[in-house]
């Protein structure tokens, strides 16, 4: 046995130095009728609604939107708009850069005037000193541009007059 | 048949950056378990249960059990999987083990905790990017809502709600750290004071980068016998007397109970204090590892615990009363905080520690005195929608 042997033969692969955003880490779903049965929610949103579903059989709203309600296991859902106007319930800033996201970025929590929806949104427009528990915020809908052909979207908040 | 069951000993990896594999981090905290044990070894081994949370993303490897079983000499001739309950993964191994025994089904289960998360600084992104999942992606993970980011806003609800302040959050990373600082295998093994937390990076506010465990590597290790094994191999041991669990059918933002309270902590521990016959948790429990992952964790915990009236826990804190001499030893080992949080690993861990301040194994510093014989370890998952609660005692009821 020896350390070395020049006649073992040796050969090179090559890893390619970048791939594209592979699938499963691009945080956007593929919002399409060929991929979610939630394709509803996205169709709306891009037509400038949001939306969510709603049980016809025992009435519960739902959000995120759903296929099957939690509530009575019905799957005779309706998709009902929601208010583009909340309230901040809760605030921050993300900085750590998950991969593809623009950090630093304010993120929260929003009460949805008038209906009891509380959901999480990335909060445009306003840095984190300038916000405050309660302040009035609306939704913006964001254009999704890339990696893949299809025209997606999503909805962020900002704080109310921001556009006036 | 219900038998009972308990820890007999067990063993930690180094915890921090390592230069170390997960496969590197599992054989060492396996070997650490079974040096610390007299009398059994990976023959013995009939279960094995391993904690881990995302070694796909962090180590590209699944089917991670087998994968331990083999690095270990492990049998595991009846019974072998992986639990994955993100940061509560490692009590969830514990818990099966624990109910594995029960049940009868078998004597000496290794469980096992293992998570490797440092992939180095160049590749946080991607770190960071997988944490992000352990909410809804789709619709919560998405805005950016990793753990930072997400428990700042609990203590952001929880100071405009009971006016808890920015010192009472310190104070819980100062305690923490102070234990740590004499525990070897902690990542962080440095002292801090109230200013040094106030004065770090603002890393998703209000909670600065000491308001915050860390990314780590780490393993951990422990055997669980049945009563009768454990009579056979030593005089004190830490039993299981309860162990509870809640989620309330929640994950996403809009299905959780509250932004500043955890009604599933209370469920779990009402559960876990019932079955072992605890009437007054601050009376009973000597000793307590909770799930610090942010300082503002330990405060709402000491309040849903049932140890303080809803909205006291900053007045906890900042009375002294979880400090090693007070009314609970809380996080003695140093918490997330202080020894960083291998996700899979922190339950193993924690469970290890209560075992240890029976034994009176730790270093002197921080040595819960007088002899504790009773204690709780705590986690919270994800957005913190399911809270585990297990209680271990020196003696069976
Ligand atoms: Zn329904």
């Amino acid at each position: 046995m020896t350390d070395t042997d020049d006649e073992v033969p040796r050969r090179t692969v090559t890893i390619p130095d970048r791939i594209e955003l592979p699938r499963l880490l691009d945080f956007y779903d593929l919002q399409d009728a060929d991929h979610t049965r939630i394709h509803e929610f996205y169709d709306r949103l891009r037509e400038g609604s949001l939306s969510t579903t709603q049980c016809a059989d025992c009435g519960e709203l739902h959000f995120p939107p759903r296929v099957v309600c939690p509530e009575c296991t019905s799957d005779d859902l309706e998709y009902v708009s929601l208010p583009h106007e909340g309230t901040l319930h809760a605030f921050s800033t993300v900085r750590g850069s998950p991969i593809g996201m623009d950090t630093p970025f304010g993120t929260g929590v929003v009460d949805l005037d008038g209906v009891d929806v509380q959901l999480s949104a990335r909060i445009d427009g306003a840095e984190y000193d300038d916000l405050a528990i309660g302040d009035p915020v609306s939704l913006v809908i964001t254009e999704i541009d890339g990696p893949t052909d299809q025209q997606r979207v999503f909805y962020r908040f900002e704080p109310q007059g921001d556009n006036e | 048949m219900v038998r009972n069951a308990a820890i007999v000993g067990g063993g930690h990896a180094d915890w921090g950056k390592r230069e170390a594999t997960w496969k590197d981090l599992a054989q060492e905290a396996g070997k650490a378990t079974f040096d610390d044990v007299d009398g059994l070894g990976p023959d013995d081994v009939e279960g094995l249960f391993v904690g881990a949370v995302q070694p796909e993303r962090f180590a590209f490897q699944s089917h991670v059990a087998p994968l331990a079983a083999e690095l270990l000499g492990v049998n595991a001739s009846k019974m072998i999987a992986r639990t994955e309950l993100a940061c509560a993964s490692g009590q969830a191994a514990l818990r099966y083990a624990w109910l594995a025994i029960a049940a009868g089904q078998l004597d000496v289960a290794l469980v096992l905790g293992v998570e490797k998360m440092n992939l180095g600084d160049e590749y946080m992104g991607e770190t960071q990017a997988s944490m992000t999942n352990v909410l809804d992606r789709e619709f919560d993970g998405v805005n950016g809502l990793n753990a930072p980011s997400f428990f700042s806003m609990y203590a952001q609800r929880h100071m405009h709600e009971y006016d808890t302040t920015r010192e009472q959050l310190a104070q819980v990373s100062v305690k923490n750290k102070r234990h740590a600082a004499n525990n070897p295998y902690a990542q962080f093994q440095q002292d801090v004071d109230v200013d040094d937390v106030l004065d770090s990076f603002p890393v998703a506010p209000p909670l600065c980068l000491l308001d915050c465990s860390g990314i780590t590597d780490g393993a951990a290790g422990l055997l669980l016998v049945s009563e009768e094994k454990a009579r056979e191999l030593t005089d004190t041991a830490a039993y299981v007397t309860g162990s509870g669990q809640s989620c309330m059918a929640s994950n996403s933002i809009n299905n959780l109970p509250s932004m500043s309270a955890w009604p599933q902590a209370t469920q779990a521990a009402e559960e876990a204090y019932e079955q072992a016959g605890i009437d007054d948790p601050v009376e009973e429990l000597d000793v307590a590892e909770v799930h610090d992952c942010f300082s503002i964790s330990e405060i709402i915990e000491y309040e849903d615990l049932g140890w303080v009236e809803k909205g006291e826990g900053g007045q906890f804190i900042e009375d002294g009363r979880s400090e090693l001499d007070g009314d609970i030893a809380v996080n003695p080992r140093g918490g997330l905080l202080g020894c960083g949080h291998p996700l899979g690993a922190t339950g193993v861990s924690q469970a290890l520690e209560v075992y240890k301040q029976f034994t009176g194994e730790v270093e002197s510093a921080r040595q819960v005195p007088d002899s504790p014989e009773t204690g709780l370890i705590h986690n919270l998952s994800g957005s913190g929608s399911v809270h585990s609660v297990m209680t271990l005692a020196r003696d069976p009821q």
